[in-house]
C-alpha cells in the first residue's frame, strides 16, 4: 500500500498533528501514523470520520489515480 | 467511539496476537504431552503446565503492548498511584484479617506437598519481569512519538 500524502498534506494545511487528528477522530496517534504511512488499511467509518475533521471527501482523501499508486 | 476502548486498529492487532498465542500455547501443550510420552518429563506436574502458560501469557502482552494494542485512545490516565495504594491497602487488610483470624493455625508448619509456592513465586518473579519490560517499551515508544 502506498503513502496517503493528500491525508497528510489536507493534516498539515488545517495545522493539525498526528495527535489532533486521532483525538478528534477517536483513534490513537499510531493509527494515524500508520494510515498514513500506508501500512494500515482503515475501515469505511473512520475514513468519513477523518474526512470530516479535515473537511474533505473520500475522494480527495482516499482515492488512488493510476498514478498515485 | 467511547474513550477507554481501543480504536480498530488496535483489535485488529490485538486479535492476531491472541490468536498467534493461543495457537503457540496449543503446540506448546502438544509437546509436552509428546515428550511426557517419550519418557522425558522437563518439569513435574502441573508445574510444566504452568510454565507454558505463563510463557504464552507474558509473549501475549509483550506482543500487544509492543503493538501499542494495550490501552485504548484515552485522553487522560487515571491517577495510578491512588489505585496502587488502593490495592496495597486492600492487600493488607485481607493479610490482617487472615492473620488475625487463623492466628492459631499460623503456628503450626503446613506440608501440602504441592507446587503452589513455587508457582507463586515463578508467578511473582515473572510478573516483575514483565513489569520492567513494559516500562522500557512505554518509554521506548514516548521518545518515538512525533
Amino acid at each position: 500500500m502506498s503513502k496517503n500524502l493528500k491525508m497528510k498534506s489536507s493534516r498539515a494545511a488545517k495545522d493539525m498533528s498526528q495527535k489532533d487528528l486521532a483525538d478528534a477522530t477517536g483513534v490513537t496517534r499510531q493509527t494515524i501514523n500508520a494510515i498514513e504511512k500506508g501500512d494500515y488499511n482503515p475501515s469505511i467509518k473512520l475514513c468519513i470520520s477523518i474526512c470530516k475533521v479535515l473537511g474533505k471527501t473520500l475522494d480527495q482523501l482516499f482515492w488512488e489515480d493510476d498514478e498515485d499508486a | 467511539m467511547h474513550r477507554t476502548e481501543l480504536d480498530e486498529m488496535q483489535v485488529q492487532k490485538r486479535n492476531m496476537v491472541g490468536n498467534q498465542a493461543f495457537m503457540l500455547l496449543f503446540y506448546l501443550l502438544l509437546i509436552d504431552i509428546g515428550l511426557n510420552g517419550f519418557g522425558f518429563r522437563w518439569l513435574q506436574y502441573p508445574m510444566n503446565v504452568f510454565v507454558n502458560m505463563l510463557g504464552c501469557r507474558t509473549y501475549y502482552l509483550i506482543r500487544i503492548i509492543w503493538n501499542n494494542s494495550y490501552v485504548g485512545p484515552r485522553t487522560k490516565t487515571k491517577n495510578i498511584g491512588r489505585q496502587i495504594g488502593l490495592v496495597v491497602g486492600l492487600a493488607s487488610f485481607v493479610a490482617g484479617t487472615a492473620a488475625y483470624l487463623e492466628k492459631d493455625s499460623l503456628r503450626i508448619p503446613l506440608s501440602t506437598g504441592d507446587n503452589g509456592a513455587m508457582i507463586l513465586f515463578v508467578f511473582s518473579i515473572v510478573l516483575f519481569i514483565v513489569l520492567a519490560i513494559v516500562s522500557v517499551i512505554t518509554k521506548w515508544q514516548a521518545k518515538n512519538d512525533e
